[in-house]
């Protein structure tokens, strides 16, 4: 930022999202009349949002409209009417298996003792539930009875439910330099540069399998990252670090992380500028490899700027720069720091 | 405005009565839907693909899916934010092929060059066509919903399923992007 710019520049940008409280929206409205920076950058925001509304859209004419309706009328009325067939098509399969299974029966008995089936041989697919970051280039593909994720770059974080009595093995990883089994259950990992980067595994365990490298088995809270690697004179590969938290326990499910993340989000949407900070601190505790957690870093600076407390503000401020040195919303921070 | 206008206008069903009704089965009220929305769900698309070759298609996709899980609408009384969310579905999943037809190709030893990447398929009308197409999906669609169709940031962060400091995030990004893909000189003061 300029020398010459102002302060509160950022907070046009917050007004215009929503992020300000009431009482801070009044204290920047009456700023704004009398600050040309802040003004002129209102302006520029509002001129951009002007620019894109007003650039070409879609111009369909109204035949084609027309047309396109009647192709979705007709492929709902198909779907209808599939639906419809459904229960005579399924009435129909089971007539079949049911005539099969009599007819197995009675050769059966015939025969008399027959070997019993051998049990399926392809267990069930894994189901993965992936959330990518902005930055991932990933695709997905089923090979036989295993799912492979491609994972070019950015960072992926996966959870995995295997069907009861198949854990593990049914899902793999492809990164730039080698792949990632899961042995179950909830991980993140990361690729930049045609290399990995980044795994911390939430739940259960995985192998790392990369090229000219041992395997390497990560386990609940462990974390592995390319920079930690020890050089080749102490040790010939990398080996798992612990996370860096109080959590030699095993990070709570992302289903409590969401619901953590949410409770806080509410607090602060209500007012309730106190809990919702000590809320944001506690899911920064609890769950430091979240995706979210600069988030709850960020807000909790908001929470506790909103509820007044100047020196718990700093604190707060200055732990997101020292977790976040290049944080997306460091020179917002900074500002509260001074 | 004729008495039998103001009539028919009164007698208007709300979304949720049209899709309570799409729900049992009635075409006409899906057509009915479609007529009340498809211009702002084209538009949407339209932009957010940057005038890709399969808008129709994904407008198309997007109303079908609607009319087969109609009866689990909440009920609101209008359905745009709901069908948009239902269009962002779709684009993601598109955007999740083609990364995969990208891998394919890769594997094939094709070139980057030579493959179809819909970013590069984009044919920008204006200089802020072009801006915008050169914004990641993710914070396009964002930009687009915040800036273009008027939702909160709430709004938006429900219907992504992101949290709203991800919002925020995009928002900002996507500004800062458009005005240097755009010339704004206070964004060489800001970076500096």
């Amino acid at each position: 930022m300029s020398k010459n710019a102002c302060p509160r520049l950022f907070e046009v940008e917050a007004m215009r999202d929503g992020r300000l409280g009431d009482a801070e929206r009044a204290s920047f409205e009456r700023h704004l009349r009398t600050c040309t920076a802040c003004t002129r950058e209102a302006e520029a925001l509002e001129a951009l949002a002007r620019a894109v509304r007003a650039s070409a859209g879609a111009h369909e004419d109204e035949l084609h409209v027309r047309r396109e309706r009647n192709r979705l009328l007709a492929a709902f009325d198909r779907e209808l009417v599939r639906d419809r067939r459904a229960p005579r098509r399924w009435w129909i399969a089971a007539a079949g298996v049911a005539i099969v299974a009599g007819t197995l029966a009675a050769w059966r008995v015939s025969i008399g003792s027959v070997p019993s089936a051998p049990p399926d041989p392809s267990p069930p697919l894994a189901s993965a539930i992936i959330e990518a970051n902005d930055a991932a280039l990933y695709s997905r593909q089923v090979e036989g009875r295993r799912e492979r994720i491609v994972l070019q770059r950015g960072e992926l974080r996966i959870r995995i439910t295997h069907p009861p009595g198949h854990e593990g093995g049914a899902l793999v990883v492809s990164l730039p330099d080698g792949e990632l089994e899961d042995v179950g259950t909830t991980f993140t990992v990361a690729a930049a540069e045609d290399r990995t980067t980044h795994v911390a595994v939430d739940e259960g365990s995985i192998v790392l399998r990369l090229r000219d490298r041992p395997p390497i088995v990560l386990r609940a809270g462990e974390t592995w990252r390319a920079e930690l690697r020890p050089p080749p004179s102490s040790t010939p590969s990398p080996t798992p670090t612990p996370a860096p938290s109080p959590s030699a326990v095993p990070s709570p499910p992302a289903a409590d992380a969401s619901k953590d993340f949410r409770d806080a989000m509410a607090a602060l949407a209500a007012g309730d500028h106190r809990g919702a900070a000590a809320r944001f601190a506690r899911f920064l505790d609890t769950h430091p490899r979240d995706p979210r957690a600069e988030d709850a870093a960020y807000l909790r600076v908001v929470a506790l700027h909103r509820a007044g407390a100047v020196d718990e503000t700093k604190a707060a401020a200055r732990f997101y720069l020292e977790r976040y040195p290049s944080g997306f919303r460091r020179a917002e921070v900074e500002q509260l720091v001074e | 405005m004729t008495a039998r206008r103001a009539k028919a206008e009164a007698l208007q069903a709300t979304d949720a009565e049209l899709l309570a009704r799409v729900a049992s089965g009635e075409i006409g009220a899906l057509g009915e839907l479609y007529d009340r929305h498809q211009a702002s769900v084209r538009r949407f698309v339209d932009r957010a693909t940057g005038g890709a070759e399969d808008v129709d298609d994904l407008v198309h996709q997007t109303f079908l899916a609607a009319a087969k899980s109609a009866a689990k609408y909440d009920g609101r009384p209008s359905c745009r934010p709901w069908l948009l969310g239902i269009a962002v579905q779709h684009l993601k999943r598109r955007r999740q092929s083609f990364a995969h037809l990208l891998s394919v190709l890769g594997s094939l030893r094709i070139g980057r060059s030579a493959t179809i990447d819909p970013r590069s398929s984009l044919h920008a009308r204006t200089d802020v066509d072009r801006a915008l197409a050169k914004l990641s999906e993710a914070k396009r669609v964002t930009f687009l919903m915040a800036e273009v169709e008027g939702f909160t940031c709430a709004e938006i962060a429900e219907a992504l399923g992101i949290p709203v400091g991800t919002v925020w995030t995009r928002l900002h990004a996507a500004r800062r992007e458009l005005r240097a893909a755009l010339g704004d000189p206070s964004i060489g003061e800001e970076g500096a």
